[in-house]
């Protein structure tokens, strides 16, 4: 029974093979992913081993940032003091300090640009060393490192503007020295590195002279790690740590490898679906293999073979193919995860480290494709072990079976899954409708896949009115309708992720177009102002409010507003919240916003407006006190006003007086409005030539506003685009595959149909419709899903003002129907080739 | 004779409808060579309903094959009408299909994605031509299939399916219509009425029917019969009676020493 099952195998390798890719695809993401991340933590381990080789122990502020307390002179000569250091390296440093180029006098682009202050002697602990030139001995002299130097096109002797963070201003500096990083490096990752002169820094970055953030110690011979940091921990002043550099390795690369978590969501985004979609392929290979193999089946079972081997012998051909696919998708995922690192590394000029599997992740790629095979092998079995010995002597046709159970199945689902869509969508349910929302939209997927093959009769057909031309056409579309489960479990392979795009595509759509219609009703915005953020936004990053008076004496501005933003460590009502700080009056003139109680006016101290979601979640209103806190700072306030959200203003409103307890002064947001009749574009440009100075800050018009703060779901569209791309992949596969089958089924139709007159053309097209037709349903059935979530989540929202009409974007939704058409007629290339090559003859000959 | 007859058998009834000239049929090489035709010239004439016989593997169904234009010859001559059918492009063959050629095989006729009379006006549909009513009308009325033209092939019983093949072989009024032991699967009753109706298309409307079939009774309908062995013609009766067949069936199996 085994050795029957597998030569079986082997003479259907080529339909299996598309089984087997299936599984590949899916596999490999997977475990693409999981080498990828694993070999991503071992470069970013070496990463900071290389920081820290030297450092046995580090002591820091508990709590980072710029309130933190500093360490004295007195204070770090104490703890150097200790028994067991060998040499101790007080830090004087700050993130933001970004170097201009010389030339086109533009900030150096860089996620990390670091400053540092030195004390005009060599690093005792070796991290950074003199290639060239001296360390800087005066507050207006600078070394960078020779990444820096590349990047900012300066040498020594040469002048550097930098930007300095909490003086908000750029100076210019000259360049005495170049650094290179321990191991031979010109930067450790990327990032660019100004070195200062150690009072000039202090005084700039922590407001006096004498103070360190922290201190890395390396010991002396015989003195572990942990020792070190324990003797180091009873003497250290209150609000410090210390840690072993192993401890501080392992935080740090842990910190980094989540900057990588959107790839990964992809990546796992991708494996999710092409597990989905190869399921079905799967199903549907084994399920026509099955149908195929039915007097096979039947004479084995009239032989005295009992149903378990039968099902059995199914089962144990998906085991094979799952284990190839699985061994083949595992090394496609650690080529993938090979080629990642290395585009990564070089993107971040580091060196490549060699690709990193772990058992866990060879367990996981099998687990995953034989799980995958087997689940969807099972029917099939099943249905294999059913067939009764007298199949062997029937005819073949077996008579349709009815669809009524699968789709009262379906309906059981789709109904109530539909009806809980709609009441997240139309009911006041709060945040809870999002939930219900969503999963009343998973089951009313799973209805409609269910509901799929009743669908596919009357779709195809009125799909085959359009289609089904000439007579090759007609029989085109007969064929698809001829057996609805077959075509319809074709499709759905399309139908998921067609889906996807299509509500994501129309919430996005949507969003937009109320933004543009926000921004174009209230009283005229014109040109923006945005500071681009890589840290939550506290006021440190930004640019200064000051700078809006010289915008504002730009001939044709009526008016400019400084909106300050923090989301950092912030309460209000006892729950973290976030808050804009600007001129309210000024606010509510520029975007029409509406009062629902209490007045709209310009907030003195310790005063807010909300608007009405945000109330009624804090349970506030006009009138009432409540704590705000920020930061350390908690202050009372009263609440003045009430007022309605719409897509461009909602939140917790406070006046520019808090802005001084935010943790910076600058502005991250600047909205100005022009004079009637005023061109927009060369206000821009000047207002551009003013931001100059802050280096991370954007100025646009109108247009580029929207298009930037729907930047981030645009991304969140291509990679579900991206998704699609690889669904339609399997899915034309699957069709591909499914056709194939028909194909040599069909064979003595074939020959009939080119006997009585039929052209090769008119055999292609037939297959070609069918292939279309199939396609088509997919996509058609995905887009509705598609837009009618997307209809209903963008109603949700417009519920809650995030947006304030439904946009169907039409163009997106006709080119994925295209795209489509285009996988059906790729996908039928083969299948149509082979058919129309039949010999006439062989088609006709009996048995 | 009625007014429905096919006009262009009568016009040119001097020509062969098919003609095979010198033709030979070798399938393989070497030890596994098998001559299915032998030298065989043979020409079946306009109206008339020929019958080919001869014992299992004489090569009845190759030539067939050969003279439809479903295989190649793999040396000499074939022709349908005034149409070289040697050498034609697999266009060409298509082309004569459709316009000239007819066919009933023993079983598959039919596709069971359509019903019977979707089935016996698709060639017309292929062809993109539309059916004269009135003989499509005379073609189901001598199948007898009026009441059955909205059934499915899976829904009609063995008989009623071969009718259905008759009429859509019929109903394109082609020069020719091959027939591949067309009763071969079907009962002595249902297999006597699907015969009677092709002797009646040629007697009534002058269709030229060519015919392969093992059983005597079957080749009694005939006009003329020609017997094959071993890929050779070796024999042939014309208007023979189903004893006259037989005995002759007999004197060759003898020949064949079996
Ligand atoms: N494709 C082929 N390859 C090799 N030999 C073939 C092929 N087709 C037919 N033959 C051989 O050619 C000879 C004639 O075959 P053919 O099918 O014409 O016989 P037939 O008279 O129709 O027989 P039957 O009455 O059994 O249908 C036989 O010996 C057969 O084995
Ligand atoms: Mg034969």
């Amino acid at each position: 029974m085994i050795k029957a099952s597998l030569r079986g195998l082997l003479q259907r390798k080529l339909r299996l093979s598309l089984a087997v890719f299936a599984i590949v695809l899916s596999v490999g993401f997977l475990s693409a992913i999981l080498v990828l991340s694993a070999t991503l933590n071992a470069q970013f381990s070496t990463l900071f081993s290389t920081i820290n080789q030297n450092v046995a122990v580090r002591v820091e502020a508990g709590e980072p940032g710029p309130r933190a307390p500093r360490l004295t002179a007195a204070q770090v000569r104490d703890l150097a003091a200790t028994d067991g250091v060998a040499a101790a390296s007080p830090e004087v440093s700050a993130e933001g300090v970004v170097p201009y180029r010389a030339g086109d006098d533009t900030p150096v682009g860089t996620d990390q640009a670091l400053g540092f202050g030195v004390d005009g002697r060599d690093d005792p602990l070796g991290l950074v060393a003199l290639r060239e030139g001296a360390w800087p001995a005066a507050a207006d002299e600078v070394a960078v490192s020779a990444h820096t130097a590349e990047q900012a096109r300066v040498k020594r002797g040469d002048r550097l503007k930098v930007y300095l963070p909490v003086l908000n201003e750029p100076r210019t500096f000259r360049v005495v020295g170049v650094v290179g990083i321990a191991g031979g490096r010109d930067s450790l990752a990327g990032e660019t590195m100004v070195l200062f002169q150690e009072a000039f820094a202090q005084q700039t970055f922590y407001g006096e002279t004498g103070v360190y953030a922290g201190v890395s110690f390396s010991a002396a011979d015989g003195v572990s790690q942990e020792l070190l940091r324990d003797r180091i921990t009873a003497k250290l002043p209150s609000g410090f740590t210390a840690r072993t550099a192993a401890e501080v390795n392992d935080e740090q690369a842990a910190a980094v490898s989540t900057q990588f978590d959107f790839f990964t969501y992809i990546l796992v985004g991708f494996a999710v679906l092409a597990g989905v979609v190869g399921v079905f392929l799967i199903y549907n290979t084994f399920n026509i293999i099955v149908a195929q193999r039915t007097r096979e089946l039947a004479l084995l079972r009239a032989l005295g073979a009992g149903w378990g081997q039968v099902a059995g012998s199914v089962l144990l051909e998906a085991l094979v193919v799952s284990a190839v696919g699985a061994t083949v998708g595992l090394s496609a995922g650690i080529g993938l995860g090979y080629w990642g690192e290395a585009a990564l590394a070089e993107q971040l000029t580091m060196d490549p480290v060699p690709v990193v599997v772990a058992p866990s992740t060879v367990l996981l790629a099998y687990a995953l494709g034989i799980v995958a095979t087997m689940v969807a092998a099972f029917i099939p079995a099943i249905k294999a072990s059913s067939v009764p010995p007298v199949a062997a002597m029937r005819d073949l046709s077996r008579p349709d079976r009815s669809l009524l159970g699968l789709s009262l199945t379906g309906a059981a689902f789709a109904l109530p899954g539909a009806g809980l869509v709609l009441l997240g969508a139309l009911a006041d349910l709060g945040g809870a409708g999002f939930l219900v929302l969503l999963g009343g939209a998973v089951l009313l997927l799973l209805g409609s896949l269910l509901l799929a093959p009743l669908l596919a009769r009357p779709v195809i057909r009125a799909l085959g009115f359009v289609l089904g031309r000439g007579q090759a056409g007609r029989l085109g579309v007969r064929n698809a309708l001829r057996n609805p489960r077959r075509t319809a479990v074709t499709a759905v392979a399309l139908t998921v992720g067609v889906m996807m795009v299509g509500t994501a595509a129309t919430v996005i759509e949507s969003f937009k177009s109320s933004l543009t219609e926000a921004l174009g009703t209230s009283a005229g915005v014109e040109v923006l102002i945005q500071a681009q953020l890589n840290a939550a936004p506290d006021g440190t990053q930004g640019f200064d409010p000051k700078a809006l008076e010289r915008v504002r004496a730009i001939p044709g501005v009526e008016e400019a507003a400084a909106w300050h933003f923090d989301a950092a460590d912030v309460a209000v009502a006892g729950q973290p919240q976030f808050v804009f700080a600007t001129d309210v009056a000024q606010a509510a003139r520029m975007f029409s916003m509406k009062t629902v109680s209490g007045s709209l006016r310009s907030l003195g101290a310790r005063e807010l407006v909300l608007d009405e979601n945000t109330a009624e979640a804090l349970g506030l209103s006009a009138g009432e006190q409540t704590k705000v806190r920020l930061g350390p700072v908690e202050r009372q306030y009263t609440v003045v006003a009430v007022y309605e959200p719409t897509p461009l203003v909602s939140g917790i409103l406070v006046g520019p007086a808090a802005v001084a307890d935010f943790n910076g002064p600058l502005a991250m947001q600047g909205l100005v409005s022009l004079d009637e009749g005023v061109d927009a574009a060369p206000v821009v440009a000047q207002v551009e030539q003013i931001m100059k100075d802050y280096p991370g800050v954007r100025v646009g018009d109108r247009q580029s506003y929207v298009e930037q703060s729907s930047a981030q779901l645009d991304g969140l569209l291509l990679g579900i685009q991206l998704l699609l791309v690889v669904s339609l992949v399997i899915a034309a596969l699957g069709i591909l595959n499914t056709l194939m089958l028909s194909v040599t089924e069909r064979t003595r139709e074939l020959g009939l149909v080119r006997a009585i007159g039929l052209s090769r053309g008119g055999v292609v097209a037939m297959v070609n419709v069918e292939s279309i037709l199939t396609a088509v349903f997919g996509v058609a059935l995905g887009l509705a899903l598609g837009v009618g979530l997307g209809a209903a989540l963008t109603q949700a929202l417009i519920r809650l003002k995030f947006a304030t009409a439904i946009t169907v974007p039409w163009t997106q939704l006709a080119a994925y129907l295209v795209v489509a058409v285009l996988a059906g007629v790729v996908a039928a290339i083969l299948p149509a080739r082979r058919a129309a090559r039949l010999n006439v003859l062989d088609a006709i000959a009996y048995e | 004779m009625t007014t429905a007859a096919p006009p262009q058998s009568r016009q040119r009834a001097e020509t062969a409808a098919a003609r095979a000239a010198g033709v030979w049929k070798v399938y393989g090489s070497g030890e596994a060579q098998v001559v299915a035709l032998r030298d065989v010239d043979v020409e079946l004439e306009r109206g008339r309903f020929t019958a080919i016989m001869g014992p299992s593997g004489s090569g009845k169904s190759t030539l067939m094959h050969c003279l439809a234009g479903l295989d190649s010859v793999t040396r000499g001559q074939v022709s349908i009408g005034e149409t070289a059918v040697t050498g034609l492009s697999d266009a060409g063959l298509t082309k004569l299909r459709r316009d000239k050629v007819g066919f009933i095989f023993q079983q598959f006729n039919l596709l069971p994605t359509l019903s019977a009379e979707e089935n016996i006006l698709l060639p017309l549909a292929i062809a993109g031509r539309r059916p004269d009513p009135a003989w499509y009308a005379t073609v189901i009325d001598t199948v007898g299939l009026r009441d059955r033209l909205h059934h499915r092939p899976s829904q009609l019983s063995g008989g009623q399916q071969q009718r259905v093949a008759c009429a859509r072989a019929l109903v394109a009024r082609p020069e020719v219509i091959f027939a591949d032991e067309p009763t071969g699967n079907l009962d002595s009753r249902s297999g006597a009425e699907v015969l009677a109706f092709l002797r009646r298309s040629v007697t009534e409307y002058g269709q030229t029917i060519i015919m392969v079939t093992h059983d005597a009774n079957a080749a009694s309908y005939a006009d003329r019969v020609v017997f094959l062995a071993d890929g050779a013609i070796v024999h042939e009766l014309t208007s023979p009676s189903a004893d006259a067949v037989l005995d002759t069936m007999k004197s060759l199996d003898r020949r064949d020493g079996r």
